[in-house]
């Protein structure tokens, strides 16, 4: 396996998702999001995948489901988020039979964080675990690079977020309503796909509450402003 | 014969050309070592009269991306003893994982610990592992883990209390390698704390000799030297003072007196004074 | 149970034609013939507790604990075959830990005694393996508190997390008792061993009813488990035993949802109440054959 050796963490920290890319890999550019709010969380993204300079897919689904109520924002390449992803639903699907009850997002990071740790230096993902469940309620983890699992009140990651951490700063509050937090989602996510090449597209967002998992859809072409089912 | 053993078994160059190694693997050889990706910068700790002061700030950074700003790196061990983190996160939390573990062995062993330095803590009569015990198995795992060529990333402090009750302030580094001292920092904090807190603590005669708040105040002052001077650091940080009663861990202090009211008479860089 | 198992009882893997399985009906008499073994649940925590009889003159007191710690919030005591019982723990231990490993998370009690179930169960179908002597009482405390994945760096919303289904209880007191056949069943109060039977009749006699609301504390609770050992133990007098007792609380409790041994102080006092309640019932048996005399 060969890895590109132009990335310098140490320098910028930001564009080694690419570099750790194999060769003519498939790469999730990306911006993507998750936030707490009042009754559960919001996940976010943008919709452009790259190989190189080319957008291989610009209506792509970032935001994927591991189980009923807790959802995860996959960043980097896109094969391994994927494989990751696709381990992860299973064991959670196996959790709930086997314990009876539905697992907590809790549940679901560890298993991320396992196999994101104990293959670091073959993995390059990048992932949002958010989820809500009815003892927790909204929780969101991030688990960049190396491994590592973080709890935050939000999370940002991929290229793209590293143009909007100033936006995000200034604009967060916490235990927001839910139309104010779907907004703090989007003007995020136009900032991000507004400077990085990376990102584009339409934007993506999943609302986990009691009552289950909301889709919403806004596109470029009416400024992000019409909500589309 | 050839008496050189890579010859053997090889067909002979002279009859059949040089031998055609393409097909071997050409990227070197095969390496399980990482790098670091979230890190942690430095952990820097002090002996005193009754115990070990220790401090490490709450950032974890994403190459020069302060990107966490709220990671304790300072884990508690049996309520006797501090762990101190500095380098990689994801290793941390795999090490801090493994002592929780080691921590629930100890208390399957339900014999009341001889030693009563164990009375505040919540494991009271279960844990026997001392601070200087933690030391020796800390540099025992980070050094087969390097022997395995495959580290974990990162430089600890370990402060407590050794069987004689006595302080105890040890390092182990991702090689394995072991040091006690009177004072000790990680990172960073080796070139810029270290010198301010060995003109307080040369000796272990004269850490012995250091008050609490004394202690307490050094590493204060090597936390604020280290935000002026260390461009991987944040102003809040958690430290702990560690004494026979216990653990008192504090996670979320923020750095005080700083001095930069000085500024206003820096103009130009040389001759220039307006 | 008196019945011969005429040549149905050689193996676990053979029933007899009216469908039982000798083998276990043995096992139950090993167990019925260990010391007393008890589990109290109440409202705010469980106590584990165990006639611990001494086979020796010649072993250190206190010494041999029977009462093992599974993990931080989780203990089980038994009767019956003591290396079938060390075995176990072995085993429940290495189940809590392969939880902790996948999950992150202290495993709950429910699922422990599942899984040591399951583990018992499996002793009882194959030709080559013997059922478990014991019977193995599990006592645990599931957080109340919020917990979050071991080793977690960070923190959610200073708010707290959003969404929550408000007045909800979690967590809290649990008590299993898994049998030599695997089966299990979830307690208010457990007893096995010998003297099991006026054990439970005294269990009956407490007030451990609905969830959660039992009106007996944990410091009631210990007292109550030391004298009920004291009362099983008259069916075994002419043994000399141990009191052996542990309990678990919540996080405000006194063991911080720890499974810990009972304070020295505490067993000291339940015992010496213990001693006194059982005086108290022989000098009224007595006067009541007084009375009767002078009548």
């Amino acid at each position: 396996m060969e890895f590109g050796n132009s990335g310098s963490l140490s320098e910028d920290g930001i564009h080694v998702d690419m570099d750790r890319l194999k060769k003519g890999e498939v790469n999730l550019g990306t911006s993507i999001m998750a936030v707490t709010f009042k009754d559960g969380v919001i996940l976010g993204a943008d919709s452009r995948t790259t190989t190189g300079a080319y957008i291989a897919n610009r209506v792509t689904d970032k935001l994927t489901r591991v189980h009923d109520t807790i959802w995860c924002c996959r960043s980097g390449s896109a094969a391994d988020t994927q494989a990751v992803a696709d381990i992860v639903q299973y064991q959670l699907s196996l959790f709930a039979m086997t314990n009876g009850k539905p697992p907590t997002t809790q549940t679901a990071a560890s298993i991320f964080q396992e196999i994101c740790y104990s293959n670091k230096d073959r993995l390059s993902a990048g992932l949002i675990i958010a989820g809500w469940d009815e003892r927790y309620g909204g929780q969101v983890y991030s688990i960049p690079l190396g491994g590592s699992l973080h709890k935050q009140s939000y999370a940002i990651g991929g290229s793209g977020s590293t143009y909007i951490y100033g936006f995000c700063d200034s604009n967060w509050k916490e235990g927001m309503e839910e139309a104010d937090a779907v907004n703090f989602v989007k003007e995020a996510l136009k900032e991000a796909i507004k400077w990085d090449g990376s990102s584009g597209g339409v934007i993506r967002m999943v609302v986990l509450t009691g009552k289950g998992a909301d889709r919403h859809l806004y596109l470029p072409d009416t400024d992000y402003k019409v909500r589309h089912t | 014969m050839d008496h050189r053993p890579q010859a053997w078994g090889r067909p002979r160059d002279d009859v059949y050309g040089a031998y055609d190694g393409s097909y071997l693997q050409s990227g070197g050889p095969k390496t399980a070592t990482q790098s670091p990706v979230v890190t942690g910068t430095s952990v820097v700790a002090i002996k005193y009269k009754d115990g070990v002061v220790i401090a490490a700030d709450n950032l974890a950074s994403y190459g020069s991306l302060a990107r966490f700003t709220d990671v304790k790196r300072l884990r508690v061990f049996l309520g006797t003893s501090v762990v101190g983190f500095g380098g990689d996160v994801s290793d941390m939390q795999w090490l801090d994982r493994h002592l929780n573990e080691l921590a629930i062995d100890e208390s399957y062993d339900d014999e009341p610990s001889p030693s009563s330095l164990l009375s505040a803590s919540p494991n009271k009569g279960h844990g026997k592992l001392n601070a200087a015990n933690l030391h020796v198995y800390l540099q025992k795992l980070m050094y087969r883990r390097r022997n395995d060529f495959d580290p974990l990333w990162n430089q600890l402090l370990i402060a407590g209390l050794d069987a004689a009750g006595k302080p105890h302030l040890s390092s182990v580094d991702l090689r394995g390698t072991a040091f006690t001292s009177p004072s000790l920092a990680t990172g960073f904090g080796a070139a810029l704390a270290q010198p301010i807190m060995r003109r307080h603590a040369p000796t272990e005669e004269a850490a012995a000799a250091l008050t609490r708040e004394e202690a307490v105040g050094v590493v204060q002052e090597c936390m604020k030297v280290l935000y002026y001077r260390d461009a991987r650091s944040l102003d809040r940080y958690s430290i702990a003072v560690v004494t026979k009663e216990g653990v008192e861990l504090k996670e979320d202090e923020q750095l005080e007196r700083q001095s930069w009211a000085f500024a206003e008479r820096i103009k130009g860089y040389g001759t220039q004074t307006v | 149970m008196t019945s011969i198992g005429t040549g149905y009882d050689l193996a676990n893997s053979i029933f007899s034609p009216d469908g039982r399985n000798f083998q276990v009906e043995y096992a139950v008499k090993a167990v019925e013939n260990g010391g007393t073994s008890i589990g109290i649940r109440c409202k705010d925590g469980v106590v584990l507790a165990v006639e611990k009889v001494i086979t020796s003159k010649l072993l250190k007191q206190g010494a041999n604990k029977r009462i093992a710690t599974v993990d931080r919030h989780l203990g089980v005591v038994y009767s019956g075959m003591i290396p079938d019982g060390r075995h176990f723990i072995d085993r429940a231990r290495d189940e809590a830990r392969s939880w902790r490993d996948t999950f992150k998370n202290p495993i709950p009690t429910a699922d422990l005694a599942s899984r040591m179930g399951g583990y018992m169960q499996a002793y009882t179908l194959y030709q080559s393996v013997r059922p478990f002597g014991i019977t193995a009482i599990v006592g645990g405390w599931d957080s109340e508190l919020e917990s979050g994945v071991d080793g977690e760096v960070g923190r959610g919303p200073s708010v707290g997390a959003g969404g929550k289904t408000p007045g909800k209880k979690y967590g809290g007191p649990f008590l299993y008792m898994i049998e030599p056949s695997g089966l299990y069943w979830g307690y208010y109060g457990a007893a096995t061993g010998k003297g099991r039977q006026a054990a439970k009749a005294e269990l009956e006699k407490l007030d451990l009813s609905a969830d959660g609301e039992s009106s007996l504390t944990l410091e009631e609770a210990v007292k109550e488990a030391a004298r009920i050992i004291y009362v099983a133990h008259d069916d075994n007098k002419d043994k000399d035993f141990e009191l052996e007792m542990s309990w678990i609380s919540g996080a405000d409790g006194p063991t911080k949802g720890f499974h810990q041994e009972v304070p020295k102080a505490l067993r000291e006092e339940a015992e010496r109440l213990a001693k006194k309640s059982l005086e108290d019932e022989d000098e009224e048996e007595e006067k009541k054959e007084d009375d009767k005399m002078e009548e």
